[in-house]
């Protein structure tokens, strides 16, 4: 039968004394002492050793990407794109995600016609292949469908490594076309939103670690030396919703493109009684303990020397968001961290304080028979946290788990992200009126991503950046502390911007304790 | 160790989107949720009190992923299970076959391990006889041939699913109880578990 595709020596359980390759461990801070704001003193800095990997931003995670050369007229095109954009932006017809019917609309695009005109306009196409050419995902449509298109794009890729060579993109047309070579795998995205290569690379990468969540890295290069047009999709099986789920999130979380995680806004003494409860309800084979409000982190445990990975901790949130199976009863599943290490499974155990609650508690064990363990872990930090009257605070707290930009005080400013680099989290404000519609949240997402790809260009990177359009002005502005993206009325002006920023600081070093996680503790 | 106690730990397996979730889901929440199919994520846990004669036996039940991904993984779901509910689509051949796996695999590796067949989506079948694939006779006589039980159920009208568990229940306090009296509860720690088995039945 079809089981012996997996038996043959997967490591299940990641040995205790290797947790973490030592390339990942936090050892190199960045030590730029320029003025202004210095690295672990910015508003929001842990007070003690940061929990996650310290990462710059995406230049991380294209680390082993290389981009080539410059782009003399970006600007204009960009511009040149957005006005197409704006031209066509009341019809608005050409997407089906709508998040509350999301699990529809999958159904939906599988059965989509890929020869059909709402299939070519989609913005974003996704397409996953093996080194055979063989279709392994596609965003839209069914990839039986697409084995002639895929086998195309493989034959571009070959074409182009023959001659030593390797293909990044191809712009046409107002699309890019990005390729990421991981082998044994291809990842290619089409697109014709206004993002720049490098983000189109980074989601490629978080699509990849995707895969690679499910399957671990030994797993996924075993299968295809073993059978070069092996069928992915047989161990893929399932998890289509966690993808575009996904690709879903990259389009509309700040925290994927920054690198960072949102916490809940929670007064101080609360999450301290958390923390501290999550934190004595330990076990021994524990290695981190999340408590996550939708895709919120209220608290993170986590063991002595290991540090969470942003994209880890957002591939762990995803799954838990994905599936309504954790809802009815404990979840237990393997699960990699790629970025923590790729060659082993941890285990999961998933599962709601309660039924209808949105707070998450996700236990990683390294140990696949420590369910009944972390079962237990679960009842004795309830147990404590209802025994310290935490619980209905928490519960309170969820009611708000955003803020209106107006606490701020600046009139003008409309919304900001505003990330330390230090402890990896970031804050931003409910988005405000004119960006409540689902077209109007992606158009700021892309503006952000614009700005954000430009002070983190990887040849000629910016400190800060101001940009008017018709709509709203923005600023972005990068030290070695923060990274803090603005978005003003179209009234406002670059000296309003300035000293805005510096009430902004302000603003967030007083509310940082409710805003930020700044202790990070172990077991 | 305060978690809750679980005298027998019952495995669902069967090829995906048979409605092993549904099924645990009538049994336990008493619902059947209408809407688009939600894959499960490696395997839930849920465990359930029911009264049997005089006795309260609580069943562990260990709700998995039909997803081959999850294949090699699967032994540790399974592993010191008293009952498992091979579940196939009474409208799906394929599932059946794939239900046969399944049984070989419980026969190979759990020899203590009760069998129960479930054909799932009884309703489909019964508004329309077409639709049937997998013929009722022929799981009897598989079912006869290899020591097991069987039944057919419908999650969405509640059809035999109580009796299905009951009947786990009733076979479980008829057969284990009563030759672990020193041991009431199975131990939690599936690692002893196996090792409680050998020194029990030899």
């Amino acid at each position: 039968m079809a089981a012996d595709v997996h038996s043959k020596g997967v490591t299940w359980d990641t040995p205790n004394g290797n947790l973490a390759p030592v390339e990942h461990l936090p050892n190199s801070r960045s030590e730029s002492p320029t003025p202004g704001l210095v690295e672990g003193t910015e508003p929001g800095a842990g007070q003690e050793r940061a929990m996650f990997v310290h990462t710059q931003s995406f230049e991380d995670l294209t680390a082993d990407v290389e981009l080539t050369g410059s782009r003399p007229s970006e600007t204009e095109e960009v511009e040149e794109k957005e006005q197409q954009r704006e031209g066509e932006g009341g019809g608005g017809a050409d997407t089906v995600d709508e998040p509350r019917q999301d699990v529809q609309a999958i159904v939906r695009e599988k059965e989509e016609d890929v020869t059909s005109e709402t299939w070519r306009s989609h913005k974003k196409h996704v397409f996953v292949l093996s080194e055979a050419g063989k279709p392994i995902y596609t965003r839209y449509g069914s990839e039986e469908a697409l084995s002639t298109t895929m086998g195309v794009m493989m034959a571009l890729v070959s074409f182009v490594e023959a001659d030593k060579n390797v293909i990044l993109s191809i712009h046409a047309d107002g699309f890019r076309v990005v390729f990421l070579r991981k082998s044994p795998l291809v990842l290619v995205c089409v697109s014709r939103s206004g993002q720049s290569d490098g983000e189109l690379w980074r989601e490629l990468h978080y699509v990849y670690y995707q895969i690679l969540s499910l399957l671990t890295l030994p797993q996924l290069q075993r299968v295809f030396q073993q059978r070069q047009s092996f069928d992915l999709r047989r161990l893929l099986a399932g998890s289509e919703r966690v993808t575009a789920g996904l690709l879903r999130l990259l389009e509309t979380d700040a925290g994927l493109m920054l690198n960072a995680t949102m916490s809940l806004p929670l007064c101080s003494t609360t999450r301290n009684i958390v923390c501290t409860s999550l934190q004595a309800a330990s076990s021994k084979n524990l290695v981190f303990s999340i408590l996550l409000a939708g895709n919120r982190l209220v608290a993170l445990i986590r063991k002595k020397e290991q540090h969470l990975h942003h994209t880890d901790l957002h591939l762990l949130s995803n799954l838990a968001s994905s599936s309504s199976s954790f809802r009815q009863g404990e979840g237990w599943t393997p699960v990699c961290l790629p970025k923590f290490n790729a060659s082993g499974f941890f285990h999961a155990h998933i599962s709601y304080l309660e039924p209808s609650s949105d707070l998450c508690l996700m236990l990683v064990s390294t140990d696949r028979e420590d369910f009944f363990n972390l079962s237990d872990c679960k009842q004795r930090f309830l147990e404590r946290l209802k025994k310290r009257n935490a619980y209905q605070a928490l519960k309170e707290a969820l009611h708000s788990p955003t803020y209106p930009v107006s606490q701020v005080g600046i009139p003008e400013l409309w919304h900001f992200v505003y990330k330390s680099k230090s402890s990896g989290l970031y804050t931003s404000p409910e988005l405000p009126v004119p960006y409540r519609t689902e077209e109007e949240q992606e158009r700021l997402m892309e503006l952000y991503q614009y700005l954000h790809s430009r002070l983190h260009h990887p040849t000629r990177p910016l400190r800060s950046i101001y940009r008017c359009t018709n709509t709203e002005n923005l600023l972005a502005w990068s030290t070695s502390g923060f990274e803090l993206y603005l978005c003003f009325s179209p009234l406002a002006t670059k000296a309003l911007a300035m000293s805005a920023v510096t009430k902004l600081l302000k603003w967030i070093r007083k509310e940082e304790d409710r805003l930020f996680i700044l202790n990070s503790l172990t077991y | 160790m305060t978690a809750m106690r679980v005298d027998a730990k019952v495995v669902m397996l069967g090829k995906e989107s048979v409605g092993k979730t549904s099924l645990v889901e009538r049994y336990v929440h008493h619902r059947f949720l209408v809407g688009p199919y939600q894959n499960t994520i490696g395997a839930a846990f849920v465990a359930k009190s029911i009264n049997v004669g005089d006795k309260v036996i609580t069943l562990g039940i260990w709700d998995t992923a039909g997803s081959e991904r999850y294949e090699a993984m699967s032994r540790i779901y399974y592993r010191g299970a008293r009952a498992a509910i091979v579940c196939y689509d009474l409208t799906d051949n394929s599932s059946f076959q794939r239900a046969r796996f399944w049984v070989k695999e419980l026969q190979t590796f759990e020899e203590h391990c009760k069998i129960y067949l479930c054909g799932t989506k009884n309703d489909l079948v019964e508004g329309d006889r077409s639709a049937r694939q997998v013929d009722f006779h022929d799981v009897q006589d598989f079912v006869e041939e290899i020591g097991a039980q069987h039944i057919e159920t419908s999650s969405k009208t509640g059809n035999n699913v109580d009796a299905l568990f009951m009947k786990v229940a009733e076979d479980f306090s008829n057969s284990a109880f009563e030759l672990l009296p020193e041991e009431k509860g199975v131990n939690l720690d599936p690692k002893k578990n196996s090792y409680l088995y050998t020194c029990c039945h030899h």
